[in-house]
């Protein structure tokens, strides 16, 4: 479903070159759910943004469905691919009520029915209908984060893109909300890319994980290997060994 | 010996949907050891934290029935004694260097400012001190952290920066609220270590305010569970997993594991007695 082949993606900064990523290589297939992984900096990130067309490409390729992406990437691609951002608090507009981000999608796209598709998106991410003319600054964070996800969904695409979805989340609705991208994955027969700093976050959702510092791929791993600490590479390991999660027996 | 003890604190905000509590009566003491205040947004833990340093603006109102701090009375205390208090002897990490430096200024001076206006210290030697502070914090190039902007530096670095300048006046409780949440795991394992190596070295208290339960258990030694205002749980952090009260039961659950099977993860009932109360 997503194949990237040689990604790199190099900024310019004060004359400066900073290369965020290099010369890395993924593919997921349909339905799958892969997970990127590393600390801030490592290009996880830079590499969603890169598949959305929002960060320099230097070189390799980028395919959807089998297919290279166009750029600029279009109507086309917003149709199959979505992305939820890190920060539900950043990510939706302040002076546009919940209404109007959900139903924008619809009018760009000239999808009819605005009316009832708007309620049934509220209804899938567990929302009540009275929040659909709130303000973002009106609800929580984990109430934003699921508008957000719901605003992904409007178009009905095959693909998405979550950019540390829960990191800004408390524990509990940290765990509703990912709760929730696993019902809507199983409905609808999703692809998930998603990044995260926590590996027990990737664990608890993705089969593949790949591991990435500085910019590179340093370890693909599954699932299996993850739980049985199967880690051949000493990053991905001290990564391991920090987790929160191996802080308790 | 008791650096800090708090009875009955209640932080009320009178607001024009009428009184809103946001700490009802918390009551604990601290020696020179690691205390964690664990809950999530809207626990009241910030909140706490802050009405020890009494950093809690109008409408919002603190009352205790007792705040004394190493046998002063931080309810009496005047506004100027309470600045003596604040940074010199009492300091505060908050949680995110974005912003809590100031982005125009550079890292150098801001480190400085304190040990000019303060300390009376002239250039050369406020420098010095603030490049010891900076190595203090396992910062390796401390000239280049110096005359670096705040956002040149990453998350990890200005965290650093912030612990290094809170430190600097060799204070006897350190607040850290939310230190590493905005931190990478990797180096949150460090500058959790720096600061349990400085409160070590330094025999200060510490007042480690976290959502995250299993962080503050590994690195406490006391764990305060806060809920709605409430401490619903007080625990030696060792016995965490013997946690009675089902809030900590909950957050302890709700979190995913390595491993752990992939079935819906456990969310809290809010429904429940505890929770209403």
């Amino acid at each position: 479903m997503i194949g990237v082949r040689g990604l790199s993606v190099t900024f310019q900064s004060k004359g400066r070159e900073v290369r965020a990523v290099e010369d890395v290589s993924l593919s997921v297939a349909k339905g799958e759910s892969f997970g990127l992984v590393g600390e801030s900096g490592s290009g996880k990130s830079t590499i969603l943004r890169a598949i959305c067309g929002l960060a320099p490409v230097t070189a390799g390729e980028i395919e959807i469905g089998g297919a290279p992406v166009p750029t600029p990437r279009g109507k086309g691609f917003a149709e199959r691919v979505q992305m939820v951002f890190q920060d539900p608090y950043a990510s939706l507009h302040p002076r546009h009520t919940i209404d109007r981000t959900l139903s924008e999608p619809l009018a760009i796209h000239a999808v009819g029915d605005t009316d009832q598709r708007v309620m049934q998106a509220l209804a899938d991410v567990g929302l009540p209908t009275s929040f659909r003319f709130r303000y973002p600054h009106q609800l929580s964070g984990g109430q934003r984060q699921r508008v957000a996800i719901a605003r992904a969904l409007m178009l009905q695409p095959q693909v998405l893109l979550l950019d540390e979805p829960t990191s800004a989340l408390d524990a509990s609705v940290q765990a509703e909300t990912l709760n929730l991208l696993s019902r809507l994955r199983d409905e609808r027969g999703l692809t998930f890319l998603m990044v995260s700093h926590d590996l027990a976050v990737i664990d608890h959702m993705c089969d593949r994980v790949l591991v990435m510092q500085h910019g590179r791929a340093v370890e693909e791993m599954s699932r299996a290997d993850l739980a049985a600490a199967r880690m051949k590479t000493d990053y991905a390991r001290s990564l391991f060994e920090a987790s929160a999660d191996r802080m308790l027996g | 010996m008791t650096l800090l003890s708090v009875k009955d604190l209640r932080v009320t905000f009178d607001t024009e949907a009428g009184v809103v509590e946001a700490v009802r009566g918390v009551s604990f003491s601290l020696g020179r050891e690691r205390l964690g205040i664990v809950g999530e947004s809207g626990s009241g833990k910030t909140m706490t934290g802050r009405s020890v340093l009494r950093l809690i603006r109008p409408p919002g109102r603190i009352d205790a029935a007792e705040m004394v701090f190493d046998g002063q009375d931080l309810m009496k205390a005047s506004e100027r004694e309470m600045r003596a208090l604040r940074g010199q002897r009492i300091a505060m990490v908050m949680q995110d260097p974005k912003y809590s430096l100031n982005p125009v200024m550079q890292v150098g001076a801001q480190l400085m400012e304190g040990l000019r206006q303060r300390d009376r210290l002239g250039g050369a030697e406020a420098k010095k001190k603030a490049i010891a502070a900076l190595e203090a914090v396992q910062i390796r190039d401390p000239e280049r952290v110096m005359a670096a902007y705040p956002h040149e530096l990453s998350g990890g670095m200005g965290q650093r920066v912030m612990i290094a300048m809170m430190l600097i006046p060799n204070p006897d409780l350190l607040i850290a609220d939310e230190p590493t949440s905005a931190l990478d795991v990797t180096v949150q394992a460090e500058v959790l270590s720096i600061l349990d190596g400085l409160v070590r070295d330094r025999g200060m208290g510490l007042i480690f305010i976290s959502h995250d339960l299993r962080l503050v258990a590994r690195f406490c030694d006391r764990v305060l569970v806060m809920y709605k205002g409430k401490i619903v749980e007080e625990l030696a952090a060792r016995d965490l997993l013997a946690a009675k009260h089902p809030y900590t039961q909950g957050l302890l659950n709700c979190l995913p594991r390595i491993g752990g099977d992939r079935g819906p993860l456990p969310g809290l009932d809010r429904t429940a007695d505890w929770a209403r109360a």
